[in-house]
């Protein structure tokens, strides 16, 4: 085979790869924008006849086709919840990680693995217990309640990043800091802190991505618009026999986009938070 | 006064900083980790039903162990999961390793093609879930409906409603969720591969498989290790994905273990038997990750003397 | 004035004693060098007076500060690192200024003593640069601008050189002895190459598992090792090493016999501390080991042998020469060279009054610790 159809060959699967990728995504948030009727017609309609923004009108509760879906009460609900609880996962995981980086101490590699397998117990195995303790102490359907669960969640990844990335800066640089004047506390906020930034951000979305996403646990403590998610509320539109279809699709769109922007905007400190933090950690 | 200050001075010592620094991690995953835990383990010897607050006193013992290890139902879910496992983490990797060569071989538009990538792994299990649901459905799914249009079959296929095709559909979901990660990391493995190695096999004499075999890939093990270790503490997001589409069904033939704990705890309320079950969902996962990690440790292992 | 004085201090790990109880005095404006191989406890025992390390047991004094207790950032000491610890998203200048800045100097009082040090190091073209963006020999000066912009009382160096190509080493080692005589501030340097410690010190600490060997001037410690593991580690070449017996000789004159039937007289200095029967080390320093008629120093008491020569080492002004006694390898030295063809046989004179006799048994030189 010639360099040159081995390289067609090769363009051409690329391109069916990033198809495949591409279009489930695509295709429901299309379908988002189209109206009911062309997304069940049959035969098919291939090509949009019109696009029209109807699905998110109606479930936003404007105009005169209106879904009884709370879509803004979720909204405000997933942001809350996953940005304080993002932020409260990467302010315990630069303690917690910065303890792994740069102390040795007494069960530190217990307490490492405790954190970690902590992380792998399934959420759905986790709700079970976790919904009877809330249930009693009153945390069920409570945004505290599941900002709770969400940190805990995320914590133990957190903490393994940017383990990480402090063990990249190197020992002497604090130490200098030291020697220069500045205190322990000087010194991590000044010469630390800033470098290990990036480390710190993609563990950030990944925790906030973790949460925006979350359905297993959220599905179960939480009960109506006082707490309930984006993800759960999507499947308020399966009712029982019948699915809205066009309504659903516009929700996914809106369950993305924010996810969508937010990675796109730090996708490279994405990456190296993967590959750092695992292999040289 | 005296108490406090010893106190005080007792936490800002040396010792005492790491120990301080993990108590609010440490805190967090007592209170939402392991006293649930503790507390579903205790359960799990109960025969605790939702619906019957009493019930959480009475200890049955074993009663609910023997019960699911002699549950025919239980054994092929299990099995099913395990199974569901293997055949998906490994198709992952095998994809992800090719969708990584290919790209690495591909000198044009990188940056574009690994972004792209990055865009199932923002996607919410559910959503995921949600959307092969409209892509695999047999009346309004793109995919039968184009099977129709270019004359392959007449009759609606039932992706979602034949058993093994149900959960053909559902690897399918869950490969196109995951390979990413692979995909990615195995990418940036290839990035950082030195040169050096490489041509010293082709001096050696190595061919081009030869050279992959045993150069490439074993440097490329870790980051697949580091993947698999990631992925695996992910397994249970499966549940969401089987919940949207099938909901386990039909007739319980696309049940996985979880659905199967979701079910017998909320559904009928059953709680102290599906934390009996939570427990084994546990220890698999557990078995999982430790599995990967282990291998991720003894790969870096030898990683490092490359370098 | 600012001396340093270690007291006996001791450093353990949890079981592990790394420094055992050493005792050190350091004068005011003295460039003291700590070297020793790694591993002895040279680079801990900078910690501890940095304050980076704790102190398990004695006393650390700076000035007339009792030091034990004080963070680094009281202690008025500034470090130089291996790896030179430059702050990577600060700049130059920013690098220089940071202690200061720290210790809340006034805007132009900061930007004044940054520009003398730039002045001082030359690094005026690489103020806004990133650390980066620079070589090593350019890192290795602002770790050095950085340390003198502060002006503390004391200078620490941990192993700063060792981290530069051959010649660049050369050449910062000749610029640390000029700012050394600039700014005449205590020096505590620690280096594991004891051409560094020869060149830069006023006295060399040499150290070995935690324990001090020998304190003195460099000419003190080539001349004068007090055991043979001194004698070994300075100098370069290394100096030989020869196992021989003291017997007695003609004349009431004490020998040493060395292998091959090789017997020297017992120099003159060290006649009154052996007996006859006691085993010694002889040490021979290659320089002191020349060809007839090729050597720099042909005056004193010397004594001749004949060796064979294996190999030898052109180095221009000066030839190394390989030879063996009994299964010991020596080193000889020849100067005014001229080309040796494999396994020539040669009339050796040794420099008595410079052969060093180590107990065999101890390692301790004959002489005892005391020079005379």
């Amino acid at each position: 085979m010639s360099t040159q159809t081995k390289s067609i060959i090769s363009w051409v699967v690329t391109f069916i790869v990033m198809l495949i990728i591409t279009t489930p995504g695509l295709w429901v948030i299309l379908s988002g924008f189209r109206p009911l009727q062309e997304i069940l017609a049959k035969p098919a309609i291939w090509i949009p006849q019109r696009l029209t923004l109807d699905n998110f009108r109606a479930i936003f509760g404007i105009g005169e086709t209106q879904i009884a879906i709370p879509v803004l009460a979720y909204f405000r609900n997933s942001i809350i919840i996953a940005t304080t609880s993002t932020a409260i996962a990467i302010i315990v995981g630069i303690s917690g990680g910065y303890a792994f980086a740069r102390y040795r101490f007494k069960f530190k590699d217990t307490l490492f693995l405790g954190l970690m397998l902590s992380r792998t117990v399934p959420g759905i195995a986790l709700s079970l217990p976790v919904f009877i303790v809330w249930a009693r102490l009153g945390w069920i359907d409570t945004q505290f309640g599941l900002i709770l669960v969400y940190v805990a969640l995320n914590v133990p990844f957190t903490i393994w990043l940017i383990d990480g990335f402090f063990r990249q800066i190197p020992k002497e640089l604090a130490e200098a800091a030291e020697v220069d004047g500045c205190t322990r506390w000087q010194a991590f906020w000044k010469i630390e802190f800033p470098l290990a930034k990036s480390g710190i951000a993609s563990a950030g979305i990944f925790a906030f991505l973790t949460s925006w996403n979350e359905f297993a646990l959220a599905s179960n403590l939480t009960r109506s618009t006082n707490s309930k998610t984006l993800p759960v509320g999507l499947t308020d539109f399966i009712a029982q026999f019948t699915t809205d279809w066009a309504g659903m699709c516009a929700m996914a769109f809106i369950i993305i986009t924010p996810a969508l922007i937010l990675t796109f905007i730090v996708q490279k400190h994405l990456i190296a938070g993967l590959t750092f933090g695992g292999v040289k950690g | 006064m005296s108490v406090l200050t010893n106190i005080k001075r007792k936490m800002f010592s040396e010792q005492a900083t790491p120990y301080v620094l993990l108590l609010p991690a440490v805190i967090m995953i007592l209170i939402v980790v392991l006293f649930p835990l503790i507390f579903s383990l205790y359960t799990s010897f109960t025969g605790y039903k939702l619906t019957r607050p009493d019930t959480l006193f009475k200890i049955v013992g074993f009663r609910n162990y023997v019960r699911i290890f002699s549950d025919w139902d239980f054994w092929v879910a299990f099995f099913r999961t395990v199974g569901f496992l293997a055949v998906v983490i490994n198709l992952e990797f095998l994809l992800g390793l090719g969708i990584a060569l290919l790209i690495n071989k591909v000198t044009w538009g990188q940056r574009t093609m690994r972004t792209i990538m990055m865009f199932p792994m923002m996607f919410s299990p559910i959503l995921v879930g949600f959307q092969f649901k409209f892509i695999f459905n047999d009346n309004v799914g793109i995919l039968n409906n184009a099977l129709q249009a270019l004359g392959i079959t007449d009759a609606a296929i039932p992706w979602l409603v034949d058993g093994w095709l149900a959960m053909g559909a559902i690897a399918f979901a869950e490969i196109w969720m995951s390979t990413s990660i692979f995909a990615i990391l195995l990418l940036a493995g290839l990035f950082a591969m030195p040169k050096d190695p490489l041509e010293a096999a082709q001096v050696d004499g190595c061919n081009a498989w030869q050279t992959f075999r045993h150069i490439t890939l074993p440097f490329l093990m870790p980051f697949a290790y580091i993947a698999m270790t990631i992925r695996s503490l992910d397994v249970a997001r499966a549940y969401d994905v089987v919940d949207t589409m099938t909901g386990g069904g039909p007739a319980g033939r696309t049940e996985l273990l979880w659905t199967l704990i979701a079910r017998t705890g909320y559904d009928s309320a059953n709680m102290g038997m599906a934390n009996a079950m939570a427990y084994v969902s546990i220890i698999l996962s557990i078995a999982f990750t430790y599995y990967f990690f282990s291998k991720l440790v003894a790969a870096r292992r030898y990683m490092g003397g490359a370098q | 004035m600012t001396e340093v004085s270690l007291q006996q201090v001791v450093k353990r790990y949890g079981q592990l004693e790394v420094v055992h109880a050493i005792d050190l005095e350091i004068r005011h404006s003295e460039f003291v060098v700590l070297v020793g191989p790694s591993g002895c406890g040279k680079s801990t025992t900078l910690r501890m007076i940095a304050g980076l390390e704790e102190i398990s047991d004695g006393k650390i004094v700076i000035g007339d500060r009792v030091v034990n207790k004080l963070p680094p950032r009281d202690r008025n000491i500034s470090m130089v690192f291996q790896n030179y610890a430059l702050y990577p998203h600060m700049t130059v200048r920013d690098n220089l200024g940071f202690g200061l800045k720290i210790a809340k100097h006034s805007d132009s009082e900061i930007n004044k003593r940054v520009e003398e040090a730039a002045e001082i190091l030359g690094l005026g073209m690489l103020m806004d640069r990133l650390p980066a963006e620079l070589s090593g020999g350019q890192r290795q000066r602002v770790a050095m601008g950085r340390a003198i912009v502060r002006n503390p009382d004391v200078f620490l160096f941990d192993e700063p050189l060792s981290n530069l190509d051959a010649k660049l080493r050369v050449q910062m080692r000749t610029e640390i002895k000029k700012l050394h005589k600039r700014v005449n501030n205590t020096i505590i340097y620690v280096t594991h190459d004891q051409v560094e410690a020869m060149t830069l010190a006023d006295r060399i600490v040499i150290m070995r598992d935690g324990h001090i060997e020998q304190v003195g001037t460099p000419l003190e410690v080539f001349d004068h090792p007090v055991n043979t593991f001194v004698a070994s580690f300075i100098g370069s070449p290394p100096m030989n090493q020869l196992d021989g017996k003291v017997i007695a000789g003609e004349g009431g004159e004490n020998q040493i016999a060395l292998a091959d039937n090789i017997t020297i007289p017992v120099p003159n200095r060290a006649k009154a501390h052996v007996q006859v029967g006691q085993y010694v080390i002889v040490g021979i320093r290659p320089d002191d080991l020349t060809p007839k008629n090729h050597g720099m120093k042909d005056s004193g008491e010397t004594v001749s042998f004949d060796l064979t020569v294996s190999i030898s080492e052109p180095l221009g002004t000066e030839t190394i020469l390989f030879s063996q006694i009994g299964t010991k390898e020596v080193q000889g030295k020849m100067l005014n060279p001229r080309p040796i063809e494999g396994d020539e046989r040669l009339n050796f004179n040794l420099s008595l009054d410079r052969v060093h006799v180590f107990d065999a048994s101890t390692g301790q030189n004959v002489l005892g610790p005391h020079h005379g």
